[in-house]
């Protein structure tokens, strides 16, 4: 049956590459979010 | 946002029943034991891959022929998804290869085409972040896409006609070796949880590089000021 | 026709171009001269290995040869803008490609019978008898590279970074190519040499799909 630890561990490779991705574009997505407020306020300042 | 909220956890219930059918519903192999149930994951993470790839070159097509930014942000959304799912086919390989034959790698006609096509797609974002003036990056881009999709399946065929010769561990059963009726089910369902699941990392990317056309259109603004 | 005319008046300014300094000829035969020599280090060249890795060996030397040879193709275009020049030269855009591939072949395949001999001394594999064979496969092999090569060459010099980027998109799309004739080169070099006609239209239809993909999208790559 230790098979089934290797079957265990490539689910868990899959999903924690699929999770890690899904973070990594969250994060990318917040930072340009934050970065468009910012100058879209200084647009408005500048105005 | 909640919709996306709504969606993302029928994904995650779906791809939760498609591992319980994984280990607990499809029979065991005879030959294998307990090890093929990788199948599920590497088989099904291939297909959707190729899935992505295709909705890249499609994408890739319209931008050339329409020049919408849409398609632009379609192409390297699917692209990119696709490259994820090629890694998880990358990584399972030799998960399932390792207790059954004792190596971790194994120029196996599959993995091998699997891996050119990782390689060409990692090119296609490469050359991306190469080109800085965004009208070009997406064009000569997509030009590339379309060769490259092109290519898949010149890949496939070359290496499947003529590095099969030498006799080595085939991943996953030599291609005609049958799966058990309810083995099949399975797989087709787990595939089914992963298109949702590349729907979800598409759409989310998608949001991301439009937040990027707008992005630049403000900087144009606050340059043109 | 058009394009014929078209597509042999730059092919003579190609042809032109090379053979009055040569540097691009003289250069990648060199190159792969040297390719040749440093992967007999390697392994033992004079095994009865070497004939079933030569093959391999010989066409992974063209390929990264073709990769930099391929660069100035449209790298040199650039300066003084003659491509704006080229392009209100032509009728159809494609000439402009047809003339570029049909120069790129040649260079290549002249390339590679230079080397041909070299390498027939150096890893003791018997060549004449199988030679018109051999320049066939070269032939379809080099078409291919260049196809593709000039396409892609037209991107990268688009682009930053491109002397790395050329190899780095090239060499991944070409592997049919490096998996077709290697497999048809080594089945040439056999003790009981035989021409496999699979590999032989395999590469022919590598070659049609990628000239037809070339025409279908060319006048897109040459956008200012």
């Amino acid at each position: 049956m230790k098979n089934l630890n290797s079957v265990f561990a490539a689910y868990m490779v899959g999903w924690t590459v699929f999770f890690v991705y899904y973070i990594s574009v969250s994060r990318r997505t917040a930072a340009l979010r934050e970065e468009i407020e910012r100058l879209k306020n200084s647009l408005t300042r500048g105005k | 946002m909640k919709k996306s909220v709504l969606s993302a956890m029928v994904v995650l219930l779906l791809l939760g029943v498609a591992a319980y059918a994984a280990f607990f519903v499809a029979p065991t192999d005879a030959k294998q034991g307990v090890i093929y149930r990788i199948l599920f994951l590497h088989v099904a993470s291939a297909w959707t891959g190729l899935t992505s790839f295709f909705i890249c070159f499609i994408a890739n097509l319209l931008y050339v022929l329409r020049r919408q930014p849409r398609w632009d942000w379609l192409g390297v959304s699917a692209g990119e998804t696709g490259l994820v799912f090629t890694t998880v086919v990358l990584l399972t390989g030799p998960i399932w290869a390792h207790p059954v034959w004792g190596i971790w790698w194994t120029w196996d006609a599959r993995l091998t085409s699997t891996f050119v096509l990782w390689l060409l797609y990692v090119s296609y974002l490469l050359l991306r972040t190469l080109v800085e003036e965004p009208d070009r990056r997406a064009l000569l881009s997509a030009l590339f896409g379309i060769f490259a999709f092109i290519d898949v399946p010149l890949v496939f065929g070359s290496i499947r006609w003529w590095r099969t010769q030498h006799p080595q561990p085939i991943i996953m059963g030599a291609p005609g070796s049958g799966l058990d009726p309810t083995m099949y089910k399975v797989l087709f369902f787990t595939w089914l949880a992963m298109l949702g699941l590349m729907t979800l990392l598409l759409r989310q990317r998608y949001r991301l590089e439009a937040m990027r056309g707008d992005l630049e259109i403000i900087q144009r603004e606050l340059e043109a000021a | 026709m058009a394009l014929h005319s078209n597509t042999a008046v730059l092919l003579g300014k190609e042809l032109r171009t090379e053979f009055r300094s040569r540097e691009l000829l003289t250069t990648t035969t060199v190159f792969v001269l040297i390719v040749i020599v440093l992967f007999s280090f390697s392994f033992d060249p004079t095994s009865e290995e070497s004939r079933r890795f030569g093959a391999g060996l010989l066409w992974l030397a063209f390929l990264f040869a073709a990769s930099l040879m391929l660069q100035p193709c449209f790298l040199r275009e650039q300066s003084n803008d003659t491509l704006s020049a080229l392009r209100l030269s032509v009728s159809d855009p494609f000439a402009i490609f047809l003339a570029k591939l049909v120069a790129n072949t040649l260079f290549l395949l002249l390339t590679e019978l230079l080397l041909l001999p070299v390498f027939a001394v150096m890893y003791n594999v018997s060549v004449l008898p199988m030679l018109h064979w051999l320049v066939l496969v070269f032939f379809l092999g080099s078409l291919g590279v260049s196809i593709t090569g000039t396409a892609l060459s037209a991107i990268s010099a688009q682009a930053r970074m491109r002397e790395l980027l050329l190899p780095l998109l090239l060499l991944p799309l070409l592997t049919p190519i490096l998996v077709a004739s290697t497999e048809v080169t080594a089945a040439l070099f056999d003790r009981s040499p035989y021409v496999q006609w699979k590999g032989v239209g395999f590469l022919a239809v590598f070659d049609l799909a990628f000239l037809t993909i070339l025409w279908l999208l060319g006048e897109y790559l040459l956008e200012e």
